[in-house]
């Protein structure tokens, strides 16, 4: 054994691990934020629903809020519960 | 000065008089009071004064001391007038003593009404005078004039003499007295003046017999003004267009003066020879010159005998001196010798000249010396000075075209070359290495230069930033790109001689560049790519610096452009935090083969630069390491993608050389490729190729720092620096090294040419981006605009430069798009599409 190896510093990047490149519901890219965000990345979470669709958290939350009877999910129409 | 001290003031008193009330009679009594209490003050100290030949005793003081006093205001005289009529008729009203008479009968007189018990009658009879009263009275005063002006002694006393002017004026002759004493004094007069024709052709000589002409004319005339003092009060005051006797005698006197000519030409020249004599450096006498002014004042002469030509000749004089300096002397000499002219004129007005005289003198001196010359000197020392940093010339300079109304030329030159100097540097790639410290030091030399000799003119502060703005962005991106080179050299570990505040001092001045560069893209690009680095390979000198640069940052560009370079320092910070729960972690503890110890830096995407992805094949144990950690991290952030960024990982190995054990800092890559020869002794660059999987070129790369760098762990056969495909590479036992840590991973410090250009492209590619954006965005609110109007609003809004040209392209490039479309009818204009 001529070398071994005492530390290793490595270097990783994370990016959303979403099914699409952009948010179904601001047409941003996932790996950017959504309209009301600055910051990319934990500030502003991706969110999954029970069918697998995922959005930006604070985009899903104004659709939501904003449907009078049972909110549906944006793309496929079903019943909107977020993953858990 | 050989004269009493009387006689100077006597002969200062008549000018201050004449020169300060305008109209000669309105105000007689304050000169006579002065006049009055001067001899007296000057008898005191001397007892008899003898002046010029003339026995001037204490009574002629006594009787201009009671004139003074009676005829001091009108209402006193007047009484005196009064009591006069009701006294028996004097017999011989002629003989003196008639004023010290009724002064005593004025203090003695009865009260009209203790004895008016019985009315008594006297008759009054209109006072006679004695036949030849006047003409009497006028040969003793006529022979006392003569004498005063032949310098004899008087025949009779002074007060005698005042009180026959007295009476002649009393019985109404003033008139006739007035006429005859003009008269007598112009013989006089003309006779004096006439004497100085001819006299000595040297000036100097002939200027001074003038001065004696004029003070023996002034003493004389005092005299006479003394004498004549009642005809002064009592006659010219209440005749409208007659002036007093000492204005009349300054009349006559410029009168003979006038009618010969050739005194005064002579005495002008004089003059103007005599400033010129000692504009050229010779002592002159002042004095003279000071008197004969003050008489061409006194006579009225001053400003159309002697102020025009001496003007003209002022500005002859140094319109030669200016030519001749201008083309002998370097600039901040002659700037100097300008100031010190203009010291010198300004203490002539002081010396000699009239107040008057300064403005339009200092004027012509500064139009000879300074406004004709500006250019020239602006030409041919400007540069000079402002390379060799002199302050004080500088400071001289500009103070000097202030005065001539000429700063803006200064500015103009300033602005010049500060691009002139600059241009050079900038444009030389050669020299992109010297580029931010010199503009630094510019920059300084500017500042101090405008502080300390520009008054820190607002004016030449915004020339200064202007100028040098377009001096940094001549050449575009560069300069952007080497300030943020500069800034990541500083900021670098390893800059062990700056403290902490000269650091701090160093990123002030280095922002103040960056405030003017247009393209603040292409510094925040390759800024963010150097901070990168400093942080993931722990190469930062300090981040409580690296902080206060982003927070300077920040409050010069806003928080949009920090954003980012913030989400770093997050990342590292956040980093840490997992890094420790990893540790502490189930997996950590279970799965992971003791030995490594492994610390992850997770980079949220958006925040950091692109690297391209670069695949290695990984020595199984570090494989292990890996998925355990990202095992770990998904489990804790569900829903993310990890991607190891293999190129900025670095190792720490412990390497054991025949020659002793050492401690290597190496890049991943670097240490991935040393791992093989554990097994191997000899291997080929393409066996390494194919057991690493490192992109070829990178490979390169790595084996050339490990066996063609400084510090040698492999040996290359052949020796050579390029790595070729043939090459073999072997272990090398003889390696040895002082220090027992050694680095060789600083190529990952290294900026390759790779690097660079993507960095630049990036930043191209966004502002691609950018340009799109603004002009949908402008198009937006405008629906239908020309392509000219577009252009313009463009240029507004984009804060980098770009050509024409591209826009062009932009354009074209929306249209296609279709959010944009040409005009159907006007293709110069452009429609937006919703």
């Amino acid at each position: 054994m001529k070398v071994k190896i005492l530390q290793w510093h490595a270097v990783a990047s994370w990016t959303w691990d979403a099914q699409d490149e952009t948010c179904g519901i601001c047409r941003m890219a996932f790996d950017g934020c959504c309209p009301d965000c600055k910051f990319p990345g934990d500030d502003c979470p991706l969110i999954w629903g029970a069918c697998n669709h995922a959005y930006h958290l604070h985009c899903i939350l104004k659709w939501v809020n904003s449907q009078t009877s049972t909110p549906l999910c944006p793309m496929c129409r079903r019943e909107w519960q977020f993953k858990g | 000065m050989s004269q009493p001290h009387a006689a100077a003031a006597a002969s200062k008193r008549p000018f201050s008089s004449t020169t300060t009330s305008p109209s000669p009679t309105s105000s007689p009594a304050t000169p006579l009071m002065k006049k009055a209490k001067h001899p007296a003050a000057s008898s005191s100290s001397a007892g008899t004064v003898e002046k010029n030949g003339i026995q001037l005793d204490t009574a002629v003081a006594a009787a201009a001391a009671t004139g003074g006093g009676r005829t001091n205001g009108e209402e006193d005289a007047e009484m005196v007038l009064a009591d006069q009529d009701e006294l028996p008729a004097p017999s011989a009203p002629a003989s003196a003593g008639v004023a010290a008479n009724l002064f005593r009968k004025k203090a003695t007189l009865p009260q009209p009404s203790t004895s008016a018990r019985k009315p008594l009658r006297i008759k009054i009879g209109q006072p006679k005078l004695p036949k030849n009263f006047e003409e009497d009275t006028w040969a003793i005063l006529k022979d006392a004039i003569t004498a005063i002006f032949l310098k004899q002694k008087l025949s009779c006393d002074v007060e005698k003499l005042y009180q026959a002017a007295g009476d002649l004026c009393l019985h109404k002759l003033g008139a006739n007295l007035y006429e005859r004493i003009k008269k007598e004094c112009e013989i006089h007069i003309a006779e004096k003046i006439s004497a100085l024709v001819g006299q000595s052709p040297d000036l100097v000589v002939f200027l001074s017999l003038v001065q004696r002409t004029w003070q023996d004319f002034c003493d004389q005339m005092l005299i006479i003004r003394g004498i004549a003092l009642l005809l002064d009060v009592k006659y010219v005051k209440n005749v409208a267009n007659i002036c007093s006797v000492w204005d009349m005698g300054l009349q006559l006197f410029r009168k003979h003066l006038s009618l010969s000519p050739e005194i005064e030409h002579k005495t002008v020249t004089g003059l103007l020879r005599l400033i010129e004599s000692e504009r050229l450096g010779e002592a002159i006498d002042r004095t003279l010159l000071s008197h004969l002014l003050k008489m061409l004042t006194a006579l009225g002469m001053y400003s159309e005998s002697f102020e025009k030509p001496f003007l003209e000749c002022t500005s002859e004089f140094y319109a030669t001196e200016g030519v001749k300096y201008m083309q002998q002397s370097d600039i901040p000499d002659y700037l100097k010798h300008v100031e010190s002219r203009l010291q010198e004129e300004h203490e002539r007005c002081i010396l000699y000249l009239e107040a008057n005289t300064r403005k339009p003198l200092i004027a012509t001196t500064e139009k000879q010396l300074l406004e004709r010359h500006t250019s020239a000197i602006i030409e041919k020392g400007f540069s000079m000075l402002m390379d060799a940093n002199r302050i004080n010339d500088l400071s001289r300079m500009y103070d000097l075209f202030q005065r001539v109304n000429a700063v803006e030329l200064l500015k103009l030159a300033l602005s010049s070359y500060i691009r002139a100097t600059g241009q050079g540097i900038i444009m030389d790639e050669e020299k992109d290495r010297e580029l931010v410290p010199f503009l630094l030091d510019f920059k300084a030399s500017l500042d101090k230069i405008l502080e300390e000799s520009f008054a820190k003119n607002e004016a030449f502060s915004n020339t200064i930033k202007d100028s040098f703005e377009h001096l940094i962005n001549l050449r575009q991106n560069r300069p952007a790109e080497l300030i943020a080179k500069f800034l990541d050299e500083k900021l670098r570990a390893g800059n062990k001689g700056t403290s902490e505040e000269e650091l701090e001092g160093i990123l002030d001045r280095v922002l103040v560049l960056f405030r003017f560069i247009q393209g603040k893209d292409v510094f925040e690009a390759f800024y963010k790519k150097d901070l990168a680095k400093r942080l993931l390979l722990g190469k930062s000198a300090s981040i409580d610096a690296e902080k206060s640069m982003i927070t300077k940052l920040k409050t010069e560009c806003g928080s949009q452009f920090t954003n980012k370079l913030e989400g770093m320092f997050k990342d590292i910070e956040l980093s840490k935090e997992i890094n420790d729960s990893f540790r502490q972690s189930s997996q950590a503890r279970t799965k992971l083969p003791s030995g490594i110890e492994m610390s992850v830096h997770v980079l949220t995407t958006g925040y950091w630069p692109t690297y391209p992805p670069m695949d290695v094949k990984l020595p199984h144990e570090l494989n292990v390491y890996q998925d355990i950690f990202k095992e770990f991290y998904l489990s804790k952030y569900s829903g993310r993608r990890l991607m190891w960024q293999n190129s900025l990982g670095h190792c720490v190995l412990k390497a054991d050389f025949p020659k002793g054990k050492k401690e290597l800092a190496v890049s991943l890559f670097q240490s991935v490729v040393l791992m093989l020869f554990n097994d191997a002794q000899k291997l080929s660059f393409l066996d390494i190729k194919d057991s690493t999987g490192i992109e070829d070129k990178e490979l390169r790369r790595t084996l050339q720092s490990l066996a063609c760098g400084k510090v040698r762990v492999l040996q290359k056969i052949p020796k050579g620096r390029d790595v070729e495909d043939k090459d073999e590479f072997v272990f090398n036992e003889d390696f040895s090294a002082p220090l027992y840590r050694i680095k060789v991973n600083a190529i990952q410090m290294k900026e390759t040419v790779e690097e660079n250009t993507s960095t630049t492209e990036r930043v191209f590619q966004d502002r691609q981006y950018q340009v799109d954006a603004a002009i949908v965005r402008i198009m937006k609110t405008r629906k239908v605009l020309s392509h000219t109007l577009l252009i313009t609003e463009l240029y507004q809004q984009l804060k980098f430069p770009v050509k024409p040209a591209d826009i062009k392209k932009r354009i074209e490039s929306l249209i296609d798009r279709e959010y944009l479309e040409r005009d159907r009818s006007n293709p110069q204009i452009y429609n937006y599409l919703a």
